[in-house]
């Protein structure tokens, strides 16, 4: 479904990712673990198209995506939820899932839409009318999935969704992303609770200084010594 | 359609479904303050009299209109301009060569002065695309610049420093008239049009575009907004609605020349009312300018025999002090009073 070949990314002339190969088929969780500076947000922000500069390809099914511009991957129904939400602070829970629904094709669905996500999330659905910018972590992490959802994504990317929130709302969080996954989502998962998210991830990557050096199922990877030496530099 | 008083939201299940009214000013809804304060400039352009009072009044209500049509590119999307004398500028020649040269009526003309300003505009913001923040707002006060500089020497269509001249012979086609009720008439429904497209703006999806694009533009590109489509029909629709304002000011005085309609402290102007009555909000001009023009004039007037020039102190003492203790604005700080007054009632 998305295959990323031969990525290389830049900040200005420092190259931040070399070479990274990975594939999400349907239906799958992919986890992206490393330590700290690994790469894991480049990554995705490379595969979304926003701000780095890429050589290399990205495919979604057959079509080549990587010269778009990341308003018009999104338009392929692949969709980031970026590190620290970015919500829009100022709006309300409510505007904030509009917003989720601009495509053409989930603006037309969007009561229905609505509907769902406001029943698969209910905290929502009490918080509609509150600005989003003074939701809790947790909350605020629900609304901007839930923003997501409403462009009716086929593939959902996660970056850090478990930062900064209390020990519930993460169990409450992975417990969703399999619910999500079971619906029929594809999802690639940055995580740095690296246990947590090998559990529940189909396969894995392991990413070390921009470069993969880990590539297996979950549980697989879980078991492999060479996961704490990526991870802690052993 | 229902109308529901409400304080704290519309109780709507899209957000942007069914009108509310809210006590005070909020975005997305008409609240009872500005539906008081617009009835109130109604009520002042039915009733005033005074010669000079009414002079006012019509510059008031003409310098709302264009802060609210600033505050479209300014406060909506983030594009903090100080070059909108020039789309000013761009309205008032476009409908006055139309009229002087070829004896189309102003009406007609005022809206090619529109698309010539919405074509500027949104070149402008294309060209400039990659520039944010100060970048930007330098580059539109150079561009503010070079259209007067090219007004001042394009003398054959322009009539260079000496200007342009309407005039003074009343015609309701041309839109010179030998009262100033006609006047009144006009550029009140100029201010409350751009007024009501401004709280449509803030109400639809597309208002909810705009600020997204301006809150986080990577934020607004990560659930597929195209932030360069949002910043460009911005600028475009604010210069088409600063240019019909030139087209009226121009109308109303029947004089123009380029330092004095291009001038970058109009500009200034447009930006300072909307950063008094609150940027980013419909009613934010509205109560700038209710404020800023009058009292500049009346301020003008008493201290030009006592002391000339010290009602610009007192003007820029007022700013600071408003941007010092209100920093969102006239329209910000009702309201904060208000939600502070019902707290203590809850409480």
């Amino acid at each position: 479904m998305l295959r990323v070949h031969d990525l290389d990314a830049f900040y200005d002339r420092t190259q931040v990712l070399h070479a990274i190969n990975l594939k999400v088929d349907e239906r799958e969780i992919v986890g992206l673990v490393g330590a700290n500076g690994a790469g894991k947000s480049s990554t995705l922000l490379s595969i979304v198209g926003i701000k780095t500069r890429t050589h290399g390809e990205v495919w979604l099914d057959d079509e080549r995506i990587d010269h778009l511009p990341a308003y018009d991957r999104v338009r392929r129904a692949l969709v980031l939820i970026p590190e620290r939400r970015r919500l829009f602070p100022f709006m309300t829970v409510l505007e904030n899932l509009e917003l989720g629904a601009y495509l053409p094709v989930p603006r037309q669905q969007r009561g229905e839409t609505l509907d769902r996500v406001l029943e698969l999330l209910p905290v929502l659905a009490e918080r509609r009318h509150q600005v989003a910018g003074s939701l809790s972590g947790g909350e605020q992490q629900m609304c901007a999935i839930g923003r997501a959802l409403m462009s009716c994504p086929r593939i959902l990317m996660l970056d850090e969704p478990t930062e900064g929130l209390a020990p519930l709302y993460v169990e409450r969080l992975f417990e969703l992303v399999v619910r999500l996954r079971d619906s029929g989502l594809t999802i690639l998962l940055v995580e740095q609770n690296v246990e947590h998210v090998l559990e529940i991830a189909d396969r894995g990557y392991v990413l070390e200084n921009g470069r993969i050096v880990l590539e297996d199922t979950g549980r697989a990877l879980l078991q492999d010594p060479r996961l704490k030496t990526a991870y802690l530099g052993l | 359609m229902a109308v529901q008083v409400t304080q704290a939201g519309a109780d709507t299940k899209t957000g942007v479904s069914g009108w509310s009214l809210s006590i005070a000013p909020r975005r997305g809804a008409l609240s009872v303050v500005e539906v008081i304060v617009l009835a109130a400039c109604i009520a002042a352009a039915l009733t005033m009299t005074n010669r000079h009072g009414v002079d006012i009044m019509i510059r008031t209500f003409l310098w709302a209109g264009l802060a609210l049509a600033w505050n479209i590119a300014g406060g909506y999307v983030g594009l903090i301009s100080f070059g909108h004398a020039a789309f000013f500028g761009i309205g008032a020649y476009t409908s006055t060569i139309l009229l002087l040269s070829y004896g189309i009526s102003p009406g007609i003309g005022l809206f090619g002065g529109a698309l010539l300003a919405a074509a500027a505009g949104a070149l402008l913001t294309v060209v400039c695309a990659r520039l944010r923040g100060p970048f930007f707002i330098l580059s539109t006060l150079a561009a503010g610049e070079v259209t007067r500089i090219a007004a001042l020497n394009w003398r054959s269509l322009t009539g260079g420093a000496e200007g342009l001249e309407i005039p003074a012979i009343s015609s309701a086609t041309d839109m010179v008239f030998a009262t100033q009720w006609p006047y009144v008439g006009l550029v009140l429904s100029y201010m409350l049009l751009v007024f009501a497209l401004s709280v449509w703006i803030e109400r639809s999806r597309y208002g909810y575009y705009l600020f997204a694009t301006r809150d986080n533009e990577d934020g607004a590109s990560a659930i597929g907004i195209n932030p360069g489509v949002m910043r460009v029909s911005a600028m475009a629709l604010s210069a088409a609605l600063t240019a019909i304002g030139g087209t009226l000011f121009v109308q109303y005085f029947l004089y123009l020349d380029p330092t004095h309609i291009i001038s970058p402290d109009i500009s200034f102007e447009f930006a300072l009312i909307c950063a008094i009555g609150g940027l980013g909000t419909a009613s934010g001009p509205v109560f700038g300018a209710l404020i800023i023009v009058p009292a500049s004039e009346l301020l003008r007037g008493w201290l030009s025999q006592s002391a000339s020039g010290l009602y610009l102190v007192l003007y820029g003492l007022v700013v600071i002090l408003v941007i010092l203790y209100f920093p969102s604005g006239i329209s910000g700080a009702i309201a904060r009073g208000w939600a502070a007054l019902t707290k203590k009632k809850t409480s």
